[in-house]
């Protein structure tokens, strides 16, 4: 499946392939190294003897490792062949582009937030909707300014939630909840006064609020699935109103 | 002669189940539609399509009824991805980028209502050639397959990463065989098959039941492309439909010998391990100009162009669906997805699935190329609004399908960061154009590797030419070392001396 690469991407490549290499077999020795934590020449476990080498949980991995250094450095030979190491400690040797790098650095930043900060320990509506209007407001015209606030507004939940509430035991707590419903509201509020004639951003709250409600209610109800965080501020209410309220209508 | 009745009559059988279910057509209709849709939309793949029904359908629903959602996905995807193909100059999804070559020409003669009629039609007969092939062809493999014991299982897994890792490379091969032996290293984490050793557990109960093959399929396709697709793109000018889009039978019927080799070259490319419809469609797209009469007008407008690539790469989803379904290894990435979702029902793929299920696969695959072809003739119109929203709109909502449908499968919250995790270094690797299709093949065939070689040297107390000691394993083995030796540049080098000698 070759592609036509011009040559100064492929120099480009290669510089960056010199650095890939060094991480591959940085990576590929230090599990080499924790391999040998499995008993490889028959270990003795609890006075029981373990099975032989050709037998051991060791063999395929450090025949994977090994493989994998052995590749790592035929990778760096053909980088440094290639001029990669000479290009691989200047930014424009290895095409580095501030836009773009702007670009994956701030959706890297919103998309830890949201896996790690939020998801577990917010409301899924209200940090979905969330995720949903800062990506759609911050990427959709390419400014660098809407992308830096986008990240922000997210990370600003994200950190509220995970200082205030790091052990798994505090998760229920519904205040990071009311945090992130209120950076959900004020960053609408501002896509609103920026939508100006703009049908995109105009459908941005509405999509915000259908998506993550049809999805999670259509996992929980529909699916019976487990959805994450069912004790948050909106589902839960839905999931009181479902079971209390609205499903005694059909099943009497 | 009573093994074919038989068959047929279980064929008969399954497709009379699937037809007289109301429900099937719920789930075929919204299938296709959301696969075609995934597929016209450019930056979301029939792979993401797949993936993310997978996470959504996979183990919530009847197996029937999930397989006919994700094959619907399938199927529509890879057809769906002719539209900005034709209308935008963009292939919608990378099986497609052939299909660009010749449909945008004429599109831009203002036959692009042709162009689509003739597409939907080539990919309705490519895919009911792959689903005849998948047929024939798993019951010759199944009956064949009853042989293979651990050692060929070993060298087939082998071969499919590596055969994966070279055909997908748009670089270095190399990159291919890291990718593969990154996926083989994810797959050894966890309690070890046979002796339940931990293995690179770090102390983290979640890991003794190592990497889920969903979030490691979400992190792997879906992650990527959304960090890929959020950055503003203006959509080009549509190129203009007028009238209604109808099959050309006449086309069809002069095309017909076309139609018929794309649709085999696809079906084999397709039953490679690993390969997917992109291979397909470009392989068939350069046979059709090499063999072709009309050869050089491919690339300027030609309806014989479109076929080759067209009928292709829907032929290549049956022929995926052969090893998966007789041998467990994925024919292609989104049959890596499908594998997935046959993992999370307790299904193991491979010489002892259960009959009946190919008999339903097929079932499905020839309703589901029904569906996509009469949706593709009367809502169409439908799918060229569709594509004129911008993938930034769409690519969030998608973010939140995989991290819901992640999160359902079973392990909670470990999942998520092990998703996110994967995409982050899935993304890395696309920079470094390291192919991701063999990484995924790795972690699914890694397990299986991993148990079969060594359950091989067990019985053959640890004598290394267990390897060649069976006719099918010489044979396997010899495949393998000649595909590794093929790109050793000096043999490369020695070979190319030797074909200049003789001729």
């Amino acid at each position: 499946m070759q592609t036509k690469t011009t040559p100064e991407e492929l120099a480009v490549l290669r510089a960056r392939d010199f650095w890939g290499a060094l991480v591959l077999m940085a990576v590929s020795a230090f599990f080499l190294w924790r391999t040998f934590d499995i008993p490889l020449w028959g270990g003795n476990r609890a006075g029981v003897a373990s099975a032989s080498w050709y037998n051991s949980a060791a063999i395929v991995p450090l025949s994977i490792f090994t493989c994998l250094l052995i590749l790592s450095v035929v990778l760096l030979v053909i980088a440094i062949k290639a001029g990669g190491a000479k290009r691989s400690l200047s930014g424009i040797g290895i095409g580095w582009n501030s836009a773009e790098t702007l670009r994956f650095t701030t959706i890297g930043i919103i998309l830890f937030f949201y896996v790690a900060g939020l998801v577990p320990r917010v409301d899924f509506v209200a940090c979905s909707g969330l995720l949903i209007t800062a990506l759609i407001f911050g990427f959709y015209k390419g400014h660098a300014q809407r992308m830096l606030l986008a990240a922000f507004v997210v990370a600003l939940a994200g950190i509220y939630a995970m200082i205030a509430h790091l052990p798994q035991a505090e998760w229920g707590a519904h205040d990071d909840d009311g945090v992130t419903l209120v950076l959900w509201a004020v960053l609408t509020v501002f896509v609103m006064i920026n939508a100006k004639g703009d049908r995109v951003l105009r459908i941005v709250p509405v999509l915000a609020v259908a998506a993550p409600l049809i999805l999670v209610c259509a996992m929980a109800f529909g699916f019976r699935q487990n959805v994450p965080n069912r004790g948050g501020i909106i589902f839960s209410q839905i999931e009181y109103h479902y079971y209390v309220t609205l499903r005694p209508l059909w099943r009497s | 002669m009573d093994f074919v009745l038989t068959q047929l009559s279980g064929f008969g059988g399954a497709f009379y189940a699937l037809v007289a279910d109301p429900l099937t057509y719920a789930y075929l209709i919204t299938s296709v539609f959301l696969g075609i849709t995934f597929g016209a939309l450019p930056g979301l793949t029939a792979t993401l399509a797949v993936t993310i029904l997978t996470g959504f359908f996979g183990n919530k629903i009847p197996l029937d009824y999930s397989l006919i959602a994700l094959l619907g996905a399938y199927v529509g995807a890879i057809y769906g991805g002719s539209y900005p193909s034709i209308l935008l100059n963009i292939p919608g999804t990378a099986a497609s980028a052939a299909t660009a070559m010749d449909g945008y020409p004429l599109a831009k003669e203002g036959r692009g209502g042709e162009a689509l009629g003739l597409t939907t039609t080539a990919s309705f007969i490519g895919t009911l050639i792959g689903t005849i092939a998948l047929l024939v062809f798993v019951w010759v493999l199944l009956l064949l397959s009853k042989n293979i014991a651990s050692p060929e299982k070993a060298l087939l897994a082998l071969f499919g990463i590596l055969l994966s890792g070279t055909l997908m490379s748009e670089d270095l091969v190399v990159k291919g065989w890291i990718a593969g032996l990154i996926g083989l290293a994810m797959a050894m984490v966890g309690l070890d098959p046979l002796l339940s050793e931990p293995r690179y557990t770090f102390g983290w109960s979640y890991m003794l039941s190592g990497f889920q093959v969903v979030p490691v399929l979400m992190g792997a396709f879906a992650v990527p492309q959304i960090i890929e697709g959020m950055r503003h793109m203006e959509i080009g000018k549509m190129a203009q439909v007028k009238g209604r889009i109808l099959p050309n039978f006449k086309s069809v019927k002069r095309y017909l010998p076309t139609i018929t080799r794309s649709g085999v070259i696809g079906t084999g490319v397709g039953a490679l391990p690993g390969v997917g419809e992109d291979v397909a469609g470009w392989v068939s797209y350069g046979v059709g100009k090499t063999v072709s009469k009309e050869g050089d007008q491919f690339g300027k407008g030609s309806l014989e162009g479109l076929l080759s690539s067209e009928t292709a790469n829907n032929a290549c989803i049956g022929g995926a669906l052969i090893p998966l379904l007789v041998l467990g290894i994925p024919g292609s990435p989104p049959a890596a997805a499908l594998m997935g979702a046959f993992k999370i029902n307790n299904i193991i793929p491979g010489p002892t699935i259960d009959p009946e299920i190919i008999l339903r696969v097929v079932a499905i695959m020839l309703l589901a190329s029904f569906t996509m072809f009469i949706m593709g003739l009367f809502t169409a119109r439908v799918f060229m609004k569709i594509l004129r929203i911008p993938q930034v709109v769409f690519l969030p909502i998608v973010m939140v399908l995989t991290t819901i449908g992640s999160f359902s499968v079973g392990g909670g919250i470990n999942d998520l960061y092990l998703m996110l995790g994967v995409g982050f270094v899935a993304y890395f690797m696309n920079l470094l154009k390291f192919p991701i299709a063999p990484l995924v093949i790795g972690v699914i065939l890694g397990g299986l590797f991993d148990e079969t070689f060594r359950r091989s040297m067990l019985i053959s107390g640890g004598d290394i030419f267990v390897f060649a000691s069976r006719p099918v394993a010489s044979v396997l083995l010899l495949l393998n070392i000649a595909l590794i030796m093929s790109q050793i540049p000096f043999i490369k080098r020695a070979f190319g001396r030797l074909r200049g000698k003789a001729i």
